[in-house]
């Protein structure tokens, strides 16, 4: 069976696990809901106070806010092995039991876990996301459909990436996460508002490091027609690309902590 | 006393051939007040350590904790890579071609489980061979004889939460051998598990060992297993192979201590007793401990049936555990 139909089949058999305790599956889903809505409620609050952040309508707000929900809860929701699980699987020792099966340690982590009350935060965001398109009369056209697309997808890998290097410093018996949580979470937050509403370093920080700018608010600026760093329109295709880069140079220095792992034991 | 692997007929390798292997560990120690960074430890955890297992062995692996015996299960299982020295298990180095080696061999620690919580066993199982890719044709034959020699057959449907502990060790077992691997690590597996379930395992291994010839490497401390299970047996100490050999002259070594415990019809003064004899007291029952390699048992008799009319007698040898502990003691582990 190939890797892609195993992670199918973990998922299907880890949901219908989750699903066997329906009442605490029903209302941590709709704790999420409220953390969520909650957080969309920050964003009106802005809109009806300021009316605009810099040259962006409240339109354009929720439409990157649903941007970055979308992408950061489905990454939650079918990473969960690798953004919640894996540090401790390598504090218990589960992570030697992986080693002692054939398969690719990265493939039996995304399939060890899955996040399904994570639906709830993407549905706020694909709602954010529909109202922001609205209000700012987005005009979907072939392009930009694919430029939302490619940008969730990128979007995915870069956010695995960087929850990637909770797991490597766990692994180098590094027990402070918080520096990898600023990446993680932190850009979140942060980057769920245009990056250029920030001074220069963390902008630096948001296009070079954890590249949230490139993958998130040059297309979807250029979606709103307001190209965010005034690039041309074909370079919004080619930035999110980055969030690519970032997953497969952690992925190196993910295998190389493996390998480190395997020479040092535990 | 120096322990050399056993001799082997020709040239041909063994099946598992460990040859001068060294492991190091690094070991942060607890940060000490004002120091800037830790202060690092180097462990030494096998040392030079070479020793050989044909196929179809069941052998046992003794040991303190602390002795070595995981991280000698890890080297040969792929998980960890030595400093030095060389290991082949059926011609492969285990470290280089992982997956190619663990897809060959099954692995059970018995305080961590490989099948997944709240999903019906046979789920799990399902899992399993499609992580191992066993065709569907051996598979069913595979379950179907496994479940059939652990007495599985109710249980698979049960999520593994609602399974006791001893039926929970059965289906991991059942697990780990789904692919049917050529050999099988096994550490601990009947710790916790009560006397039924326990000599159930037992006779579940010697069907696996002698009607499949897996090969079997059993870590355990549990010195019943050892016994009922395998003739050879390996005790590791400190990093070091101290033993290697059958376990009748292991316990042959370290079997100097009876006990001989007698109740009299009426209160009585033991005396006479040969030199070396202890006695103790326990209640109405003397417990008298002497040496059989020193002192003859007739004569310990002789002199106990002089001294009144006897209501009770046993004479039992040391517990396996007494004698191993004793041999932990004497190697100074």
């Amino acid at each position: 069976m190939n890797t892609f139909r195993l992670y199918l089949k973990s998922m299907s058999m880890l949901i219908r696990s989750q699903l066997q305790y329906p009442l605490s599956f029903l209302t941590q889903t709709l704790a999420q809901l409220v953390m969520e809505a909650g957080e969309l409620l920050a964003v009106t609050l802005l809109v009806h106070r300021f009316d605009h952040l810099n040259q962006w309508t409240g339109g354009d707000l929720y439409f990157f806010f649903g941007l970055m929900s979308v992408t950061f809860y489905l990454t939650e929701f079918w990473g969960r092995g690798l953004t919640g699980a894996f540090s401790g699987m390598v504090r218990s020792g589960q992570l030697d039991t992986l080693l002692t099966r054939p398969r690719g340690v990265l493939t039996q982590v995304l399939c060890s876990a899955v996040d399904p009350r994570r639906i709830t935060c993407v549905a706020v965001g694909v709602v954010s996301l529909a109202m922001g398109s609205r209000m700012s009369a987005v005009r979907w056209s072939a392009g930009n459909i694919l430029l939302l697309a490619e940008s969730i997808f990128c979007g995915f890998w870069m956010v695995l990436g960087l929850f990637m290097i909770e797991g490597v410093l766990c692994i180098y018996s590094v027990k402070s996460v918080e520096m990898a949580n600023t990446l993680t979470y932190g850009g979140r937050s942060a980057c769920q508002y245009p990056v250029d509403a920030y001074p220069r370093p963390l902008r630096a920080v948001f296009t070079v490091i954890a590249p949230f700018a490139l993958v998130m608010h040059v297309p979807a600026s250029q979606i709103l027609g307001k190209p965010v760093f005034g690039w041309p329109g074909w370079a919004a295709y080619l930035a999110p690309l980055a969030g690519l880069v970032v997953f497969g140079v952690m992925y190196t220095v993910f295998a190389r902590a493996i390998r480190f792992y395997r020479s040092t034991g535990s | 006393m120096a322990v050399q692997p056993q001799k082997r007929q020709g040239f041909a390798l063994s099946y598992i051939e460990v040859r001068g292997v060294n492991k190091f560990f690094t070991v942060r120690k607890k940060r000490s007040r004002g120091a800037l960074f830790r202060e690092k430890e180097t462990v030494h955890a096998l040392k030079d350590l070479s020793l050989d297992i044909e196929q179809g062995e069941l052998v046992g692996y003794i040991g303190p904790n602390g002795a070595g015996k995981s991280t000698t299960v890890k080297i040969l299982s792929g998980i960890l890579t030595p400093e030095e020295g060389t290991v082949t298990v059926g011609g492969r180095v285990p470290w280089i071609s992982r997956k190619n080696h663990v897809r060959r061999i099954g692995v059970v620690f018995g305080q961590r489980s490989q099948l997944w919580w709240d999903v019906p066993i046979q789920d799990s199982f399902s899992l399993l061979r499609d992580i191992y890719r066993v065709p569907d044709g051996a598979y069913q034959k595979r379950l179907g004889e496994l479940t059939e020699a652990l007495q599985l057959g109710d249980l698979l449907r049960t999520p593994l939460r609602l399974c006791s502990l001893g039926q929970r060790m059965r289906a991991e077992l059942c697990g780990s051998l789904l692919h049917s691997p050529e050999l099988l690590f096994l550490d601990e597996p009947t710790i916790g598990l009560d006397a039924v379930s326990k000599l159930a395992l037992r006779d579940f291994l010697r069907w696996e060992n002698g009607q499949r010839g897996t090969t079997i490497l059993l870590t355990t401390h549990d010195m019943e297993d050892i016994t009922a299970l395998s003739s050879r047996v390996m005790v590791l100490g400190h990093g070091r192979l101290l033993y290697d050999g059958a376990m009748r002259d292991l316990l042959a070594r370290y079997d100097t201590q009876r006990t001989a415990a007698v109740r009299y019809e009426a209160p009585v003064e033991l005396s006479g007793l040969p030199a070396g004899c202890q006695v103790a007291r326990q209640g109405e029952t003397f417990l008298v401990t002497y040496s059989p390699q020193a002192v003859a048992a007739g004569e310990v008799l002789e002199r106990l049936r002089l001294a009144g009319p006897i209501a009770e007698l046993t004479i039992q040898p040391q517990s396996v555990d007494h004698l191993i502990a004793r041999m932990y003691r004497e190697m100074e582990l």
